[in-house]
């Protein structure tokens, strides 16, 4: 019986010493290949989180939260968001701004040797018009190639934004495209496409073809993995750039520092603007709240929020305070900027007579109570804690604020009548028509539940589309926010709150440089490598 | 009744749960508070004339009865439609990831089984030993461990602080394909297929260890006891005898579990298989991917379960009689 139980515990110990013995030699393996990579100092091993489900095709949307990398746009936009030539050498756009015509350079070849010429460009719009997918091509009317480098885009409207899209838009070679394409993508762009492993792996290397600068980083190694796993991966040194999150970047990594990205990535509270006088959508959900509607009561908000202490209490530090839905890009404008101010805010609520006659903390104005409420989507912690943080701010305004989270579908049916705590932050300032203009009030897609409508805004944001002079146009978006008598942000009409940009965090290896980054959108993870192409060892 | 009979029964039975599962699944899946369209977009900004579109290309404008009885017209005549996600078959989706995933669960699967089966014969011999405490102890803490936290647990021990093993996925890092082998994808199965064999042993090894028990305490064994058998032919006799059929039963029922535990695996050693593809289904709304995943984990667990009977036959003369 006794001899039972040895020859078992003898088997087992067998067995266990078998696996370590084939595993620490594999470590050996390993640990060389490090100290390769310590020595040449040109590749890079990066976990960002997920893969774009659909492949590496830009026709179905890769590249549009980033830079297509294996692929080149005509335009892009540099650290600044301003638009300069990539594929294009220039472009330019007719006085009514519906054809735009780009010269194309005449070396710039696909990674298989064909050279990238009008028809490519005329291929890829064309294709991803018909593509129903995320690439919007609607104002699209027609794209044609006037001879071999030059192409010529017909708009049904102007869109002077339509410019961003380009931006963001990799050209596809025709010759070698097919359903498939985006598992096995061919590009002119600054890297190279060498392997996907679907759910674990991609992996690039610098394409030393490329019309421009050829990157630094010689290989580049994305790996699709959690947030947690990918904390658990750099402690063990096997990442050199790691996404994060504020609730994980508590922990030390040796070797490692955290990078914050600055974004626009933003959340702030949608006011209803209308009173509630029993109107309802064509869903038939009631509109309009009679607190929020008083203008008073926004403005008071604006003012009374002190967005930095929202920062520290719900984002570790990790943000920064928001005005407007784009903040510091070049369409913004710096006068939205308000300071928080309690007195101002108090005084704006006595003024319109929001008084606290029954001394409960909360003011009332004739049998109104000071009193709205603020719904969230349940299970976004960020959300939730700004959520209630405003709340506690309001309150010492006077305001009182109830606060529900729910789910997005009981959300759609609410959010014409009560605030809701949302998020935005594109690079374009379309962005900013869409929220704000009226044809989008009331509508089942969440841009302006509060029924914003002011004809000025209208106004100023169909010019700004129909200019076909960037500059022009950017100042045109400025005035949306605040044109000295009115506009969308906290010295307007303020129908939203701005509270918050949430920082992006990454924990990056010392020693490497990510160049200049741009702001980044909403969305974390692939605009951190927008500009890869830039990256380096500095050691 | 002959064996043709029995397996021409049994496909009944099965067609009939893949009817029942589509019509659930379909069900819950049009009903849910998700909106395909609204996770498919994030905050990218799409104007509302290109946002018809897309729900015109997935066919979202149709009802839902509509859309039910299209996709069964369409899967009767073997095709179970594109994924919306990926925009590929679904069948190709499926295909690209249940290979890992199979491998994943067949490992976990034998390693439950046979260790699992070996550690309850064990303890139920040894009852009430130091060893028998030690191990049901271990089993019951294991039990009642969440899969991810065991296997995040296994990451840090393992992958950090050793640095033994690598920190997930099935091949290594940066390494071109051609030049991963066999031994690197087993290297980079053993953790994950660890941790599910963890949480998956207490369950067949603490009813195997009541069965022995139970058959220890019989009558016919304290028959054999009189007679003067050693402990050894009674184990082999009557102990594995009366003890391995319903082993085989909780192991083949316990499939379903086991492809349960593999999803929260695979999301945690960021290992590719269906268990990380039904999360992206689900999450993103692509109804018929989603369909795609069940159905073929129905059949599959339908024929776990199938083997078991039909290994019961073989096994168990007794039934065998009583069933053909």
């Amino acid at each position: 019986m006794k001899k039972d139980l040895i020859r078992v515990m003898l088997i087992a110990i067998m067995v266990l010493s078998l696996l370590v013995g084939c595993s620490s030699q594999q470590t050996n393996v390993r640990k060389e290949e490090t100290n390769e990579k310590e020595v040449k100092k040109d590749s890079i091993v990066m976990a960002i989180g997920s893969e774009p489900d659909g492949g590496f095709d830009p026709v179905i949307g890769w590249g549009r939260y980033g830079s297509p990398l294996i692929q080149s746009t005509l335009v892009e936009t540099n650290a600044d968001m301003k638009i300069v030539g990539d594929l294009a050498k220039d472009y330019t756009v007719s006085e009514d701004g519906l054809t735009l015509t780009f010269n194309l350079r005449d070396d710039a070849y696909f990674t298989d040797g064909e050279q990238v010429t009008a028809d490519d460009v005329v291929f890829t719009y064309e294709t991803a018009k018909k593509s129903n997918s995320i690439v919007d091509f609607t104002v699209l009317e027609k794209i044609s190639a006037k001879d071999d480098f030059i192409v010529e885009m017909k708009l049904k409207n102007p869109e002077s934004t339509f410019i961003y899209s380009i931006a963001k838009t990799g050209i596809v070679p025709e010759h070698a495209y097919s359903k498939t394409y985006g598992d096995n993508p061919i590009g002119s762009g600054p890297f190279k496409f060498v392997q996907w492993d679907k759910g674990q792996q991609l992996v690039l290397e610098a394409n030393e073809d490329y019309y421009g600068t050829v990157p630094k980083m010689k290989k580049v190694t994305v790996l699709f993995m959690t947030e947690d796993t990918a904390l658990v991966a750099a402690k063990a040194g096997q990442l050199d750039v790691a996404m994060t999150v504020p609730s994980l970047a508590t922990d030390e990594i040796e070797g490692m520092t955290i990078y914050k990205a600055a974004t626009i990535d933003n959340r702030g509270l949608t006011l209803p603007v209308v009173p509630a006088k029993g109107e309802k959508t064509e869903d038939g959900y009631p509109i309009g709240n009679n607190v929020t509607s008083d203008i008073a009561i926004r403005k008071a908000l604006s003012y009374g929020i002190n967005r930095e202490k929202l920062v520290d209490e719900v984002l570790n530090g990790y943000g920064t305070p928001a005005y407007t839905e784009s903040d510091d890009m070049p369409w913004f404008n710096e006068e939205s900027k308000v300071k928080y101010d309690v007195e101002k805010a108090k005084e704006l609520l006595e003024e319109a007579g929001w008084v606290d006659k029954d001394n409960d903390g909360i003011r009332e104005k004739g049998n109104q109570k000071a009193e709205f409420n603020l719904i969230y989507s349940s299970g976004d912690s960020v959300r939730q804690g700004l959520a209630l943080a405003a709340t506690a701010q309001a309150k010492k305004l006077g305001i009182s604020i109830i606060v529900e989270g729910m789910s997005w579908d009981e959300i759609d049916k609410r959010m014409y009548e009560d605030a809701v705590l949302m998020g935005w932050g594109d690079q374009n300032p379309m962005e900013t028509y869409l929220l704000y203009h009226s044809s989008n009030k009331g509508q089942p897609n969440y841009y302006n539940p509060e029924n914003f409508d002011n004809p000025i805004v209208d106004k100023y944001l169909e010019e700004a589309l129909k200019t076909s002079d960037q500059e022009k146009a950017n100042e045109l978006w400025k005035k949306v926010q605040w044109d000295g008598k009115t506009g969308t942000s906290a010295l307007g009409e303020a129908p939203w709150v701005w509270l918050v940009n949430v920082d992006h965090l990454y924990y990056v290896r010392e020693g490497i440089d990510v160049g200049e980054q741009k702001i980044h959108p909403h969305g974390h993870a692939w605009p951190l490598v927008a500009n890869l192409r830039d990256w380096k060892w500095t050691e | 009744m002959n064996i043709t009979h029995y397996i021409i029964k049994n496909f009944m039975k099965m067609i009939l749960l893949i009817v029942l599962v589509s019509v659930v699944t379909f069900t819950l899946a049009v009903n849910s508070p998700i909106d395909p369209i609204r996770q498919y977009i994030g905050t990218g900004t799409v104007t509302d004339d290109q946002r018809d579109s897309i729900e015109e290309y997935w066919g979202l404008n149709d009802t839902k009865a509509e859309r039910f009885v299209k996709w069964s017209t369409n899967l009767l005549h073997g095709d179970f439609g594109d994924s919306i996600i990926f925009r590929k078959g679904v069948l190709s989706v499926i295909s690209e990831k249940a290979g890992s995933s199979l491998f994943l669960m067949l490992s976990t699967f034998t390693l439950t089984g046979i260790l699992g089966y070996i550690i309850g014969l064990f303890m139920g011999r040894f009852r009430d030993s130091i060893g028998d405490r030690i191990l049901k102890s271990i089993c019951i803490t294991f039990s009642a461990t969440p899969t991810f936290w065991v296997g995040m647990l296994m990451l840090i021990i393992f992958s950090v602080k050793l640095g033994i093993f690598p920190i997930g996925f099935s091949m290594p890092i940066g390494v071109r394909a051609d030049e991963v082998n066999i031994f690197d994808k087993i290297y980079h199965t053993i953790l994950p297929a660890l941790t599910l064999t963890l949480v998956f042993i207490p369950n067949i090894a603490l009813h195997t260890r009541s069965k022995v028990i139970e058959v220890l305490e019989s009558d016919y064994v304290l028959f054999a006891k009189a007679r003067g058998e050693s402990q050894k032919s009674i184990m082999k006799n009557h102990v594995i005898k009366n003890t391995v059929l319903p082993a085989i039963t909780i192991q083949f029922g316990s499939f379903s579990e086991i492809f349960g535990g593999s999803v929260l695996a695979e999301n945690v050693f960021s290992y590719p298989g269906l268990g990380t593809t039904i999360v992206t289904a689900g999450l993103g709304g692509d109804i018929p991917l989603l369909l795609g995943i069940t159905i073929i984990i129905s059949i599959f667990v339908f024929i776990g379960n199938f083997i078991a009977d039909l290994l019961h036959l073989f096994i168990n003369p007794m039934i065998r009689e009583e069933e053909i």
